[in-house]
């Protein structure tokens, strides 16, 4: 963290309390992280009681996302936190409330596992679970670019959202087909869908943090840009 | 949207480095400044805008006062103090020779870190640099008076009391007829040293919310120590350190994204 100056305030107290809101956001994302991989390895193993667990520890995530708000809120108040320092607080605000939703996205999927996902139906998940596996790899990713706040990672895990939508669009065409081949696999085949789709945005998400980084470290906000208009920015 | 839009068209965002001649009310160019073989100001320049809000900050001794002084020439009372350089107003260096220095003053207004009223009524108070220009004419000087006191948001609060000694106003009150008195002679600029240090809060707020009209009418500089006071009154903000201007641009930019290390540590409590 030498790089970023941040325990380099005259406040020793601020320093700590920019420091707590830090841990606490990587123990979310670690509980998300977790969510995702318990959720995939659930569907792949058709593991019901893990699916439950899973759904049970979105209550974590929630309280987790509600206490850094909260402690966040209470560092503008206090501290009128100034250009990198309110660079991080903003960046902090809008990444827990997207890992708030990839905890949704475990939940969701949970749930759909719990009333049967891949089970019932004669499609195999392995093509989901690699989309699965694809989305919980950028979040690792984009997480661990934000804990060391770099930007050019950051920006690796942007780029890659390309590719897990071009994954998902082929499995979208591959489950169109058995909807073709035998329409009363459609219902099965819907929830896959919807369960893929829960992967894709995941990715989305993932991108909206990389941007938070790259806008914390440079101070360029690249949202809504191109990748080639990111890559002339950094 | 619209609002939002409109928002945006009125806070455009000045190209400070290239200001055009119209929009320039004073422009500072390769100032150096000693005091006695000290130098506090080294090769200042810079652009200052009309009818917006521009803020120095930085920490003690850095010169930002000393640079606020040198736009009216407060410093020429200072037997030991030496400038180079030049300060233009209206294209004409107020250092000049032939420059009459009570006719600057009349045109550069300023205001103190602790509120100075004289000791006479707040009528008196206000338009005391009127009498001295030679106004008496009753009529006049009461239009001068409200249209002071209501340009400093004082006129509400004191008008059955106008001849009350200022000394019995508060604290912040004093502070808004001081700023009265010097707008009363209708300067184009107006120089605020550190103008609410010495107020509480709410005094403080009611001041940096006049600050805000009177730039419909007036250019302003002010210089604070409390950083989040230039981030809420100024147009554009320049940070100085040891008698350099470190940096000078629009306020959003500077608190949000400084371009300097030097800027970004002081704004944001560190130690280099």
């Amino acid at each position: 963290m030498d790089k970023l100056n941040l325990d380099k305030h005259i406040s020793g107290q601020f320093n700590a309390e920019i420091n707590f809101v830090r841990n606490q956001i990587m123990v979310m994302g670690g509980l998300v992280e977790q969510q995702l991989r318990d959720v995939i390895k659930a569907m792949a193993t058709h593991d019901v009681e893990l699916a439950q667990q899973v759904a049970r520890r979105d209550n974590k995530v929630n309280s987790l996302e509600v206490k850094i708000d909260e402690e966040c809120t209470r560092i503008i108040a206090k501290r009128q936190p100034a250009a990198s320092d309110l660079r991080l607080i903003m960046a902090i605000v809008k990444t827990i409330a997207d890992l708030e939703r990839i905890g949704d996205v475990a939940k969701n999927v949970a749930r759909m596992v719990e009333n049967g996902l891949g089970k019932r139906s004669n499609i195999s998940v392995a093509s989901l679970e690699t989309l699965g596996e694809h989305s919980v790899k950028m979040l690792h990713d984009v997480l661990d670019s934000f804990a060391r706040m770099d930007d050019e990672a950051a920006f690796v895990v942007h780029r890659e959202d390309e590719k897990l939508d071009k994954e998902y669009e082929r499995l979208f065409r591959e489950l169109m087909t058995y909807m073709m081949e035998d329409p009363r696999s459609i219902p099965n085949v819907l929830d896959a869908l919807n369960a893929a789709r829960c992967f894709e945005r995941v990715g989305d998400r993932c991108q909206n943090i990389a941007e938070y980084v790259i806008y914390f470290v440079r101070g360029k906000d690249v949202r809504h840009l191109g990748t080639d208009e990111i890559a002339e920015l950094l | 949207m619209i609002s939002l839009a409109a928002e945006k068209s009125n806070n455009k965002v000045l190209d400070l480095q290239n200001l055009s001649q119209e929009d320039t009310a004073l422009e500072v160019q390769n100032l150096n400044l000693f005091y006695g073989s000290k130098q506090a100001l080294f090769d200042v320049s810079m652009k200052i805008p009309k009818g917006k809000v521009t803020a120095f900050i930085g920490p003690s001794g850095c010169g930002k006062s000393t640079l606020l002084r040198c736009i009216n020439r407060m410093n020429d009372l200072v037997d030991i103090c030496k400038v180079s350089g030049k300060i233009l107003l209206h294209g004409e260096n107020i250092y000049d020779k032939s420059v009459d220095v009570a006719a600057l003053r009349r045109n550069v207004g300023m205001v103190f870190q602790r509120p100075n009223p004289f000791p006479k009524t707040i009528y008196e108070n206000v338009v005391y640099g009127l009498r001295l220009q030679g106004v008496n004419d009753r009529r006049s000087l009461d239009e001068a008076v409200e249209r002071s006191l209501r340009g400093a948001a004082l006129w509400d609060e004191v008008k059955d009391r106008l001849n009350d000694n200022a000394f019995g106003l508060s604290g912040g009150q004093q502070q808004r007829v001081v700023i009265a008195r010097a707008i009363a002679i209708e300067p184009e600029v107006l120089l605020l040293d550190e103008p609410t240090s010495a107020l509480d809060p709410i005094s403080t707020l009611t001041i940096e919310e006049l600050i805000n009209d009177l730039k419909d009418r007036y250019t302003v500089v002010i210089v604070t120590h409390n950083m989040q006071q230039a981030a809420r009154v100024s147009d554009q903000t320049a940070f100085m350190y040891m008698g350099d201007m470190v940096e000078y641009s629009d306020t959003n930019t500077l608190f949000t994204t400084p371009a300097k290390k030097q800027t970004e540590d002081y704004i944001t409590g560190r130690y280099g």
